[in-house]
């Protein structure tokens, strides 16, 4: 009985990875085939085909690298911050019951950009320690604050001071911001923070991949794990606890999984907004409320959204790369609006 | 553009050719400046009664072209600091006070009672400016002269660092010369400072000519905001632009901006004959080191087969001559000998 069950269960789950990784696998390719410069699909394929396998096609080296380490590790770590921020927002928004909360929420990206700007204006490290190191350092520090405020106001039950602690952490971060850019920035400087702070995927090489990849299955995993107490979790913590979740130890456990996986994504890339806070909506009109469902569905549509927005910030103005945030929030909401739309129709 | 703003283009078009009309030729005597002396500065008319007694700079760049013109004597205070100041400017220098190594406050700058405000850079002094406005300097009876390099065909309210809607040209520095030695009635100085200066170019142009460039490409490469990600490089009509034409050299990058990011993707496959790296002494990215900007050349899977980096064709240029200042002669005769060194047939 329970052998037939389990049977079905694993073909049912092996019938909906299998659709799943062919649609990501197609997003991937169409991030690689499409870029600034034109490269033919066949020669993308070649290139794939030679790393992969060892094909032996004889190319040139430059066409190649640009594939191999530009395009491919960009479509990858797009797929990995995408499919992270959407699973953040969805996590965080059944946690706190809030339809607005977003992975930034607890303070994240205010102390991913205090910690990027200490480093490239005030010059602490003075060159050797790299931005992407700066803003992770300040993203942990402002998610610790906010996480320690929430705890000492006694956030028994309470999503409120969650959230509340998350603005005042949030506030605070950027004021500092503002007074180190006011303080001691020329225009110069201020510019280069914020190319990347709106979000920019260009420095992303492999050991970007070897990192943002692990971090994005590892928070999938642990997130996909808890599906039944999230779904306790959207009746409130009281009636989750009724049910039976151990309220205290999976909220502390899930928003520290996805502060870190934000956290990573953020010092990676900068922070790309709309993802997080849209993409979970998105998917929730498609599949519905049950996290079983939810969870995969957002990551894979939080994926292929920011491919997507990735090739179109490269290619929307000829020779020039926009911030990807711009593009995420300039192609998102108008998708968005039609989705809400559509879902009203359609009751 | 507005319609004023375009004739008052229109008329320091017109100006400029009057003075080039006007201004001597090297060999004659210089005239003294008859004042009171009025003139247009980038749509800002400024008066003088008579020649600046006291003159505080904002820019390097102004700094060191007064110097040249042998006023260290009239300068009160500087500001601004890209790196040191030129060698043969040392002793002048110290001892001239340096109101602040970046942008000075407005009342540091008035502090001095100068009769004269000589500025590099518009957004310093401009309509947003950083210091003040030349409005709020003007009320205070302060003229400000701006370097005609960073007004005159450029657009400081597009791109960060401003756009240029005409090719940069190597005449507004020479204008900047002659309109300053003007003002301090020192135009025989004036003049014999640019006859050198177009004589040296003259020289650095004929230097490379032998070479009989064919389709030779060029990137400038100022910085970058991490080393990996797409870098800040000189765009096509910038003082770069106009290194590289009076060398016959094509500059690959096709924006207007004058200091654009451009993916590393495009630069490889444009694949440049050379690569000039800037240097600096400002320490705030990692790319700011030209060695780092090397070990990335090096390094990386895609740009370390571009055949500049492969045959070694990289030319280490000081980040200041590749801004409109005196440096800028500095920078072609350096680009036109490494050029005549370099094996470009490879």
């Amino acid at each position: 009985m329970t052998a037939v069950f389990a049977g079905r269960l694993l073909r049912k789950i092996s019938l909906h990875t299998a659709w799943v990784l062919a649609v990501l696998l197609a997003a991937i390719i169409a991030g690689i085939a499409i870029g600034e410069t034109p490269i033919s699909l066949s020669l993308v394929f070649q290139v794939l085909a030679n790393k992969l396998w060892g094909a032996g096609f004889v190319l040139d080296p430059i066409d190649e690298g640009i594939v191999w380490n530009y395009r491919l590790t960009r479509a990858l770590v797009a797929a990995a911050c995408g499919a992270g921020l959407a699973i953040s927002g969805v996590v965080l928004q059944s946690l706190l019951r809030n339809p607005l909360a977003d992975p930034y929420l607890l303070g994240i990206s205010a102390g991913a950009s205090t910690g990027a700007v200490l480093v490239a204006i005030i010059g602490i490290g003075a060159g050797a320690i790299s931005l992407s190191a700066g803003a992770f350092a300040g993203a942990v520090a402002a998610f610790a604050l906010v996480a320690l405020l929430a705890r000492s106001t006694g956030a028994v039950s309470g999503s409120g001071q969650i959230i509340l602690a998350g603005i005042a952490g949030s506030q605070l971060f950027n004021a500092l911001t503002s007074f180190l850019i006011t303080k001691s920035a020329n225009s110069e400087q201020a510019r280069g923070i914020m190319f990347w702070l709106l979000g920019n995927l260009s420095g992303v090489r492999w050991q970007s991949v070897t990192l943002a990849v692990p971090v994005v299955l590892i928070g999938l995993a642990v997130c996909l794990w808890h599906r039944r107490s999230l779904d306790a979790f959207m009746f409130g913590s009281d009636s989750a606890a009724a049910l039976g979740v151990p309220v205290r130890r999976v909220q502390a456990i899930l928003i520290a999984t996805v502060a870190l996986v934000t956290a990573v994504m953020v010092s990676l890339v900068g922070s790309i907004g709309f993802v997080g806070l849209v993409v979970p909506h998105a998917a929730r009109l498609l599949v519905g409320v049950r996290h079983g469902r939810l969870i995969p569905v957002s990551a894979l549509a939080g994926a292929i959204f920011l491919i997507a927005a990735d090739v179109l910030s490269r290619t929307a103005i000829k020779g020039q790369v926009l911030p990807v945030g711009v593009i995420t929030a300039l192609i998102g909401a108008p998708v968005f609006a039609v989705i809400l739309i559509k879902a009203k129709g359609g009751r | 553009m507005s319609l004023p703003r375009f004739a008052v283009l229109l008329a320091s078009l017109g100006f400029s050719a009057l003075t080039l009309a006007a201004s001597p030729a090297p060999l004659n005597p210089a005239p003294a400046t008859k004042y009171p002396l009025t003139l247009d500065n980038c749509g800002v008319p400024l008066t003088f009664d008579k020649a600046p007694g006291k003159a505080v700079t904002i820019g390097q760049s102004a700094t060191e072209i007064l110097y040249s013109l042998g006023l260290a004597d009239k300068l009160v205070g500087t500001s601004l600091w890209f790196n040191n100041v030129l060698p043969q400017f040392q002793e002048q220098n110290a001892r001239v006070p340096r109101l602040a190594d970046n942008d000075p406050s407005f009342e540091a700058v008035i502090n001095k009672r100068p009769d004269l405000v000589a500025v590099q850079f518009e957004w310093m002094v401009g309509p947003q400016g950083v210091v003040g406005t030349r409005q709020q300097f003007s009320e205070l009876k302060i003229p400000t002269y701006l370097m005609p390099s960073d007004c005159e065909g450029k657009d400081n309210l597009v791109g960060a660092d401003g756009t240029r809607l005409r090719p940069f040209s190597v005449d507004s520095l020479y204008k900047t010369v002659d309109q300053l030695a003007q003002i301090f009635d020192v135009q025989a100085r004036g003049a014999e400072l640019t006859a050198d200066l177009r004589s040296r170019l003259a020289k650095a142009q004929a230097s490379v000519k032998d070479k009989q460039l064919k389709d030779a490409s060029v990137l400038f490469w100022f910085s970058s905001a991490d080393l990996q990600v797409d870098p800040y490089v000189a765009g096509r009509k910038g003082v770069p632009a106009l290194m590289a034409s009076t060398l016959g050299l094509r500059n690959i990058v096709e924006s207007d901006e004058e200091w654009p990011t451009v993916g590393w993707e495009t630069i490889a496959k444009a694949n440049p004959t050379i690569l000039v790296l800037a240097r600096m002494d400002r320490r705030r990215f990692p790319a700011d080191d030209f060695q780092k900007k090397l070990e990335f050349l090096k390094a990386d899977p895609v740009t370390k087969n571009m055949d500049a980096v492969k045959h070694n064709r990289i030319v280490i240029l000081d980040a200041q001559a590749m801004e409109a200042t005196i440096r800028t002669f500095d920078g072609i005769e350096e680009l036109a000998n490494a050029v005549d060194h370099f094996d470009l047939h490879k």
